[in-house]
């Protein structure tokens, strides 16, 4: 695409040794697609390690085909979107719930952080939250299990412990992330800020929030990583809905489709709110490249 | 002045206890507050359960952190150095890529296998899958940053070296690795954190260690065992990270900021 | 021959001349009469007086004084620029008059009234380039009176034409070249009507062509606003161009070394910096500087070898 890599790209040929003519880059893309499409079906129809027992690309295809036009999955009597739904919610909410928390104790803390007056929230809430960091939202599971009840909204079971599990998940990403995005600010923007006549409030609207706020984003997006990952372990150990739970379902009935089937929903749901947050972090902070994922 | 802020922080992890303290009387009564669960821990601490189950995890997560680095490192310096080898391999990789390690967990007790193996006292199942699952965990972390570092590097840099009379696999040696390094190190601390969580589920789920320790205390109702767990993973998982960063700090004299 | 020995005497008077002046700012009350006041712009009372000021950081346990007794007024209207090696604590002179940090010892007062914070009345061009980068050319240049909700598009949109930034209001600063920005940056402080301008190095990342435009465009402002302007520079020849004043500082702890009062006519332009009255201050603050720079460098050395 561009001439670094077409240079180097050239360069590499060279180091071959000899002249190999090289296909387009979008067939070379298209052939590693491939490659992996065949080695799948390799491994499962060849019977290597233990894929005797698991299903084959065509069949997952097959399978894809009838659970998206509504079939009930893995012995219940739920289609996949419900159990998608169920896990997007459960998604959504958590980092939403986490958002909502962290991102004003983040400025909280690192306003104060910055300040060097006024009372010291850093020390004070800092170090208690960071000492519950070091524990893997996964390992909260059965605290939150004992803790938290299923409470029934609208015919909706909502099962709290699992909502927790993923805000624990999304939160400290969140919340490292908007302490990290206030105190990288140089102190300059502030200082020419307060020059250009801006009271503490528009310092905070105007510089403060703005500078941070890639940063923030770059936080969201990691929580909704994480969020996805303890979203799919609740609900295996404790769900009785969701993208996890039928996964983990099929596979005491033994419907290796539907493990896979499972596997591919959740990753195109993953994929699909990490685009998202990427979008609109584009939208939010159009004078900045945000990393995400 | 520093005395003092020492003394704001030790309030503010004390607080964390007393908001358990107090969480434990006026709460639910399976709860257990901290003083039975630190007394469960004193216990916990003369048990071999709990030692197998700690020397379990950690060596798990060393064994597929440790694989993890030595494969996601090259393939991710060869994949950012080499766009034609990329090419081949990347679009492969990135399919597999947003499926949560968790999420292969059926899938790893269904087709990979299961030895056991004893060590005089201890014994254990080597059980290929949660190797998998926390090899998993770590390797996209560590591949992405290893792709990443390579191409954030100035190409300037490398015609530098070319000029100066470096072959190709010296222009590698001494300027593509070194300058993919520090991502490489921040992939891996990531990776880290990331192997212990998934650890945990897959130990959670398919059995051993601290991960299912944790939880047959849940279903076997004795509670205070669950924060016991808890607590422990958190020490082995700040410690772990603590030395990926330290060993990093060391390896990247040059960096900025960087104290050892 | 004649000439150049005849070249040579005037630079002579014209060192006795900038002595005294600098002697009589140094006991506050600068005369009149003396020569140091005929300068091409007549400066009314001193708007900025800075009265034995010191400054001490203490880093890590490190004593260091920045700056140490140091006494300068600056008249109304008048540009004055501070010409020291890096690390002299030019940076900290500016920095306690915009009100970002107390002295240690001493006070500046302007209009009489010692500084208390940062004040839209006195404007600060940053050294690297501080547009707020999330906000467009547009938004930057209007960001002053809008704090106070007082935006006169009229006035802005004059200094963003008087400065070829027009059609550029929707860019963000990263879209645009260092003297753009640079531009932009002196657009937004005007905006602002600031009756102190203080400018830490606003050039230095620019060549050396988009330099010498900037000053001149940096000099019709200033002819056109009447402001009073503080220049810090460590370019010898930028900070004679500008001034009617250029205060040498010393290496640190920083003092002033001398003061040279700039006699050439306004308005100026670049044919300028070839002039023969030109080169000779040039010559002059060269020689005035050349040995604090060493001075610097030896310190920074030390420090880095404790370090």
């Amino acid at each position: 695409m561009s001439t670094r890599d077409h240079v180097l790209g050239i360069d590499r040929r060279r180091l071959l040794g000899r002249e190999v003519p090289l296909p387009p880059r979008g067939v070379r893309w298209a052939m590693s697609v491939a490659a992996f499409f065949t080695f799948w079906w390799a491994a499962v129809e060849f019977g290597f390690l233990g894929f005797g027992r698991f299903v084959g690309p065509v069949d997952t295809l097959i399978a894809i085909y009838g659970y998206l036009a509504g079939e009930p999955v893995a012995g219940g009597n739920q289609s996949i979107y419900i159990h998608a739904a169920y896990s997007t919610f459960r998604v959504v909410a958590g980092v939403g719930l986490a958002a909502l928390t962290a991102i004003p104790l983040g400025l909280l803390i690192g306003l104060s952080t910055k300040a060097g007056t006024g009372i010291e929230w850093n020390n004070y809430l800092y170090p208690g939250l960071e000492s519950l960091r070091p524990i893997p939202p996964v390992a909260w599971v059965p605290a939150s299990i004992l803790l938290f009840p299923i409470v029934p909204v609208l015919g909706f079971s909502i099962n709290t412990a699992v909502l927790f599990v993923v805000f624990i998940g999304a939160f400290f990403p969140i919340l490292v992330n908007t302490v990290e995005g206030v105190r990288n600010l140089d102190d300059e923007f502030r200082r020419a800020a307060q020059s250009l006549g801006a009271d503490s409030g528009q310092v905070f609207r105007h510089v403060i929030f703005p500078a941070a706020l890639p940063s923030i984003l770059t936080g969201v997006s990691l929580g909704i990583g994480l969020g996805w990952i303890t979203v799919v372990a609740a609900e295996i150990i404790a769900g009785n809905y969701g993208l996890g739970y039928i996964t983990f379902q099929a596979y005491r009935l033994l419907q290796t489709d539907v493990i896979a089937v499972g596997m591919v929903v959740i990753g195109v749901l993953g994929y699909a709110s990490s685009a998202i947050v990427q979008r609109v972090a584009d939208y939010a902070t159009p004078w900045s490249d945000i990393e995400t994922s | 002045m520093d005395g003092a802020r020492w003394a704001k922080r030790g309030v503010s992890i004390a607080s964390i206890v007393v908001v358990w303290f107090v969480a434990a009387s006026i709460g639910p009564s399976t709860l257990p507050g901290p003083v039975a669960v630190a007394s469960a821990f004193v216990g916990y601490l003369g048990e071999p359960v709990y030692w197998n189950a700690v020397v379990l995890s950690s060596l798990r997560v060393l064994g597929s952190f440790t694989l993890a680095a030595v494969i996601g490192i090259p393939l991710g310096l060869l994949i950012g150095w080499n766009v034609v080898f990329g090419d081949f391999t990347f679009p492969a990789l990135e399919l597999l890529r947003p499926v949560p390690p968790i999420a292969w967990i059926p899938f790893g007790i269904l087709v990979l296998p299961s030895v056991a193996i004893s060590l005089g006292v201890i014994g254990f199942e080597v059980s290929a899958t949660v190797i998998f699952i926390t090899f998993l965990g770590a390797f996209f972390p560590i591949l992405l940053n290893a792709i990443e570092g390579v191409r954030g590097i100035d190409e300037e840099y490398s015609r530098a070296a070319h000029s100066l009379g470096a072959a190709d696999w010296q222009t590698f040696r001494h300027v593509i690795y070194p300058g993919a390094l520090p991502s490489v190190h921040t992939g891996m601390v990531v990776g880290m954190g990331l192997a212990w969580v998934n650890l945990v589920a897959a130990e959670m789920i398919s059995g051993g260690g601290l991960g299912f320790m944790t939880w047959s205390a849940y279903t076997g109702g004795s509670y205070p065992v669950i924060f016991v767990g808890m607590i422990t993973i958190g020490i082995l998982g700040y410690v772990s990270s603590t030395i990926v960063r330290y060993i990093g700090a060391s390896q990247l004299p040059w960096m900025e900021g960087s104290t050892v | 021959m004649s000439k150049q020995e005849s070249d040579a005497d005037d630079r002579a008077e014209n060192r006795n001349q900038d002595t005294n002046g600098y002697e009589d700012i140094q006991n506050g009350h600068r005369e009149s009469g003396s020569a140091g006041s005929e300068r091409a712009r007549a400066t009314g009372e001193a708007l900025v007086e800075i009265n034995e000021l010191t400054k001490t950081y203490d880093p890590d346990g490190a004593h260091v004084v920045a700056v140490e007794d140091l006494d300068l007024d600056i008249g109304d209207n008048e540009f004055v620029t501070v010409l020291g090696p890096s690390g002299c604590g030019k940076s900290t002179v500016m920095e306690c008059i915009a009100g970002y940090l107390e002295p240690t010892e001493g006070e500046v007062l302007i209009n009489g009234d010692p500084v208390a914070g940062p004040d839209p009345s006195r404007g600060v061009v940053f050294q690297s380039n501080r547009l707020f980068p999330w906000k467009t050319i547009g938004q930057n240049a209007r960001f002053g009176p809008q704090m106070r909700n007082d935006v006169d598009d009229e006035r802005i949109q004059q200094l963003l034409d008087d400065t070829g930034l027009t059609g550029f209001e929707d860019s963000y600063p990263h879209e645009l070249s260092g003297g753009m920005q640079q531009r932009a940056e002196l657009v937004r402080l005007l905006a602002n009507d600031p009756e102190v301008m203080l400018m830490d190095e606003p050039f230095s990342g620019l060549d050396a062509m988009t330099k010498e435009l900037m000053q001149e465009m940096l000099l019709d402002i200033w002819e056109e606003e009447d402001r009073t302007v503080l220049f810090i520079t460590h370019d010898v020849a930028e900070a004679i161009f500008l001034a009617d004043r250029v205060v040498v500082m010393t290496a640190r702890p920083g003092q002033i070394k001398d003061v040279i009062d700039v006699d050439i006519d306004r308005p100026r332009d670049s044919s300028v910096l070839t002039s023969e009255a030109f080169n000779e201050y040039q010559e002059r603050a060269s020689d005035l500087i050349h040995d604090e720079a060493e001075r610097a460098m030896e310190q920074k050395q030390q420090e880095t070898q404790e370090a």
